[in-house]
């Protein structure tokens, strides 16, 4: 069978020595990278890629994609910890991940995370290796249309990311689309907000407002009560998962794989979407609704492994038409350039060493990652024994340097401020972050394709309607609002009537 | 029945949503088929606001009475000195002077910081963030900066 | 603290492995005795756009043998935003002792029309070293799109203007200017659909979610030899090697159209001319360096002739393209701010 030749040759490629080498140093950066607030893997990806110049080009894909996916396993290690979400996804992780480390059980929640990432991981390599191709296909029917009801599916969708009112949340999900419009307008070019200051022409920079409304604030509320806290975590119980846990991971662990597989083709915003879609999913179907957000292990498992499986897939575009689906992969565009390969189509069948090698090197690199992981756990739990003293002072400065390393640019810094502060005192209101982080990330890509289907339509709003995609994603979103509000109104009811009693 | 946590978070929702479409004003709206760069904040902008408007009038009608609790004054100062400090002088002063000063900074944010270590808290991070920002990753900024005139 | 010292290790470690794999890479021989002291310390070529992107690729070919040449090591820095019109005011405004350059491209001549408080001015805030490369642009359709040639293009959008969408990879990127200047050269105006970079946008041609565009060989040439999208015409005056087939816009009956994305090297006013004239002659001996010259052709581009990589013929083209750029932009109506 040709998948199996074409598997042979990939791990014969990527089993070499010299590949296995550079695989391992791409997912240590990678890891390391992802658990530092701020750098992310691609910055990384950009300092290194001068470097693989002189490499073969399979050795130098083979590590700069170990950055890529190592960085998302290293991700949820400080969100986990230290509640420091580096990416939109590791916001979700640190929703139940970190209320599991307060309780003494941050081992098990970086295992789950591990193992799901390992198993997803896995998976995702096999649906590439065997559907890359049509699914490349199916996703360039995805248009502006499409892009803008999927958006607003997902923003609707994590309403379920708060534990508490359906209408803070609803806020706060629009109060981060709204600042997500600061910066340059991309159709017009005209800054926006900017009060004239060249450096937010880029927009405000999403690690600063994750370390700002997560890391900074988290800190500020330990610090209310330091007489009746004296360390971050009570005691640390089992490192690692109990038999009770590995039972309750499994169907999570499913999903999110399938979930995030199919969202990563997307090249347009489908990977942002992965994880919590999947969180979302696992708090509606679960038994425990009242555990999310409280520590429940299968919002730790689910979409770290949708995250994971979703990085993974959406290297699909890359490799099968040489369509960049994140910024990473725009640079890995430019290290195919620089070794003389044209990105593009032909690529699987001119340099089947080399793109079969890329796949199998997915595989090892998980492997790796998991060898590497687990015996990290230990030690990462034993930095939660650090006194708060020294540890939130290290949060902070590694925050305010990562975070400026990303651009050079102090008013980074000066964002993590204005964040914090508002973020603490909306989270004193009862109003949680993480759906304004998703806002955030999302918003962008929602203006972006709202416009651009305006304009290709020649500004016929009924195509959201008539594109039969974009039509049963409206469907969708629509369905997910009446649900987030239903309970809501029913509970009011509910307290009517006991009052009236 | 007056809940202030949700009349201070309709607060704000308000106040930035508000700010938001006014100045979403000053740019153009366009027309539906070319959305011009105001058109679509002043939408968000407006949806913000009137989710503070609901929010402000929940807490007042059926708000749950919940306290605001404690603030750390002290904590927040220091934290917000710190970052503001790190912004402001790590081009000038250099990466080493200005990690001390900001890790020094924010070990005051706790009312049990003793001198003594927190001196030694500052003097630990700064080389460990040294090593591994500057030395590690090879991070592109001086360790001691014109300023300093070295 | 156990845990920022087992951190520090494998960070060192693992950058140290790197350091030694790659050897001999972008270290640079002894100083070059005799002709003054410079360079004593690092070089910054401060690309003002992303990393990988064309720009930044073509900086870091031509770094090393520059490096090589001058006796010194060169960093690349990317400093992004607005444009490139960021990282471009961060190197007007540097000490202009040569150790701070800029790369920058046919963008230096738009800004200007762009943005109405640029802070620089590009004639009067550098110094040019010299032209490194024009990198030629081609116009590429989705596949199923009906013209068959640049000639059936022209009729087409002149018929159906109000129909037929234009994408670009954002204000102001080459591709914009690529667009604006067809639309010029056939007084016809469409409707652009602006992206973010040059992977989306191609993404949605290759979709056919719109109908064309004009984008650098660079990005282009893949999807035009697999087939997926359609290649009307290259913008050069000469046709490119990796594209034998593709007429260019003359040949093609568009002779007004002519557009490459040239680079430059720029230092800041002041900067003593002996020290530009080291950064001339190691930009020279760096083009004309073959490992250069074949990675540059992997681009689909080339070197410039000799005689353009020096300060005289870099003013020259930068004072031709800002007349053609602001009368272009001007009549367009666009406006960055």
């Amino acid at each position: 069978m040709d998948l199996l030749d074409n598997l042979a040759l990939g791990f014969s490629t990527a089993l070499l020595l010299e590949n296995v080498v550079y695989c391992f140093i791409g997912v240590l950066l990678g890891t390391m990278v992802g658990v530092l607030p701020g750098i992310g893997p691609t910055a990384t990806v950009a300092m290194l890629l001068p470097i693989t110049f002189n490499f073969e080009p399979v050795t130098a894909l083979i590590m700069l994609a170990g950055i890529y996916y190592g960085a998302q396993y290293g991700g949820s290690t400080t969100a986990i910890l230290i509640n420091l979400p580096g990416e939109s996804s590791a916001a979700v992780t640190a929703l139940d991940g970190h209320e599991m480390a307060r309780q003494g059980r941050a081992g098990a929640a970086l295992a789950a995370a591990a193992i799901g990432s390992f198993v997803a991981g896995t998976v995702a390599t096999v649906v590439l290796a065997v559907a890359a191709p049509p699914l490349a296909r199916v996703a360039l029917q995805f248009g502006p249309a499409e892009y803008f009801s999927l958006v607003l599916f997902g923003l609707i969708v994590s309403i379920a990311l708060a534990r508490g009112s359906t209408l803070k949340a609803l806020a706060m999900i629009a109060l981060g689309v709204l600042l997500g419009t600061v910066g340059q307008d991309l159709y017009t070019g005209e800054p926006r907000f900017t009060f004239d200051q060249r450096e937010l022409y880029g927009g405000i920079d999403f690690v600063s407002v994750a370390v700002g409304m997560f890391g900074v604030a988290e800190i500020l509320r330990n610090l209310e009560n330091e007489a009746g806290r004296t360390a971050l975590v009570s005691t640390v119980r089992n490192l690692w998962p109990t038999r009770e846990d590995r039972r309750r991971i499994v169907a999570p662990i499913a999903r999110g794989t399938v979930l995030g597989s199919a969202l990563g083709v997307l090249p347009g915003g489908g990977h942002v979407l992965a994880s919590f879609t999947s969180y979302a999913v696992e708090k509606r179907v679960s038994k425990r609704q009242q555990e999310f957000g409280h520590g429940a292990i299968e919002g730790v498992a689910g979409p770290e492994s949708a995250n994971n499986a979703a990085a993974q897939t959406s290297f699909i575009p890359l490799l099968t038409l040489g369509l960049p689906a994140h910024p990473v992969m725009a640079l890995m565009v430019g290290a195919f350039i620089v070794h003389g390969i044209t990105p593009g189509p032909n690529v699987i069948a001119d340099e089947p060493a080399l793109f079969w090698g890329l796949i199998a090197s997915m595989w090892i690199g998980n492997v790796l990652l998991v060898l590497l992981n687990l015996p990290l756990i230990g030690i990462w739990v034993r930095m939660l024994r650090i006194p708060y003293q020294v540890l939130f002072p290290m949060i902070i400065l590694f925050a305010a340097i990562g975070t400026y390393s990303l651009g050079f640019n102090a008013f980074d810094v000066y964002a993590i401020v204005f964040f914090g502060l508002l973020g603490y005192v909306l989270i004193k209101c009862g109003c949680e972050p993480a759906p304004l982080l998703l806002g955030f990330v999302l918003g962008p890509l929602i203006e972006e394709n709202l416009r651009r289907a305006m304009i290709i339509s020649r500004g016929d709003a009924t195509v959201f309607l008539t594109r039969p995609l974009s039509a049963v994603l409206l469907a969708l979103a629509a369905g997910a609002l009446v649900l987030a509000v239903l309970p809501a109104i029913r509970k009011r009811r509910e307290v009517v009537f006991t009052e009236d009693d | 029945m007056k809940s202030v946590p949700d009349l201070v978070a309709g607060g704000i929702f308000v106040l930035i949503g508000g700010a938001f479409v006014v100045g979403s004003l000053s740019y153009e709206l366009g027309t539906p088929l070319r959305m011009g760069p105001g058109a679509f904040p002043l939408l968000v902008g407006a949806i913000v606001a009137a989710l503070g408007l609901a929010i402000a009038v929940k807490g007042l009608v059926a708000g749950e009475v919940a306290e605001f609790g404690p603030i750390p004054w002290r904590a927040i100062a220091a934290i917000v000195a710190a970052l503001l400090f790190f912004g402001f002088t790590v081009r000038g002063l250099g990466f080493v002077p200005t990690s001390a000063v900001t890790a020094l900074l924010t070990t005051l944010a706790s009312k049990r910081v003793r001198l003594l270590a927190a001196l030694a808290v500052t003097g630990g991070l700064t080389v460990a963030a040294t090593l591994i920002f500057v030395v590690g990753l090879q991070l592109r900024i001086p360790l001691f900066g014109p300023w300093l005139g070295l | 603290m156990t845990t920022p010292r087992t951190f520090r290790m494998i960070a060192a470690i693992g950058v140290l492995s790197l350091a030694a794999a790659c050897g001999s890479n972008g270290g640079g021989g002894a100083p070059q005795a005799g002709g003054g002291a410079y360079p004593e310390q690092n070089i910054t070529i401060v690309v003002p756009f992303s990393a990988g992107g064309p720009t930044d690729t073509v900086t870091r070919m031509i770094a090393e043998p520059m490096a090589a040449k001058l006796g010194g090591k060169i960093v690349v820095q990317n400093v992004e935003g607005a444009g490139g019109t960021v990282g471009a005011g961060e190197v007007a405004n540097a000490n202009p002792d040569g150790y701070t350059v800029l790369m920058h491209h046919i963008g230096m001549s738009t800004a200007p029309a762009l943005y109405s408080n640029l802070g620089y001015k590009p004639l009067e805030s550098f110094e040019m070293v010299g032209l490194v490369t024009e990198v030629p642009m081609t116009i590429v359709a989705r596949k199923d799109f009906e013209p068959a040639t640049l000639q059936d293009l022209v009729t087409y959008v002149k018929a159906n203007s109000a129909k037929v969408t234009l994408a670009n990879a954002g204000v102001g990127a080459a591709s914009h200017l690529c667009g604006l200047l067809f639309q010029t050269a056939t007084g016809v105006k469409l409707q652009e659909v602006p992206y973010k970079g040059t992977g989306p946008a191609l993404t949605d041609l290759v979709g056919g979610q719109v109908d064309f565009m004009c984008d650098q060989t660079t990005n282009t040439s893949g999807q035009i030899s697999a087939g997926e999208i359609k290649a009307y015409a290259v913008t050069t005056p000469e046709r490119v090697k990796s594209l034998p087939d593709l007429p260019t816009t003359a040949e093609a009956g568009l002779p007004g159209m002519e557009v490459s994305v040239w680079h430059g090297l720029y230092v800041p006013k002041g900067t003593p001319q002996d020290v530009v004239a080291k950064l001339t002659d190691a930009l020279k001996t760096a083009l004309a360096d073959q490992k250069v010259v074949d990675q540059m052709a992997k681009l689909g581009t080339a070197p410039v002739k000799a005689e353009d990589a020096t300060p005289e013929a870099h003013k020259k083209k930068l004072e031709e393209q800002l007349g053609v750029w602001g009368k272009v932009i001007a009549d367009a109506g666009v406006k960055a701010q």
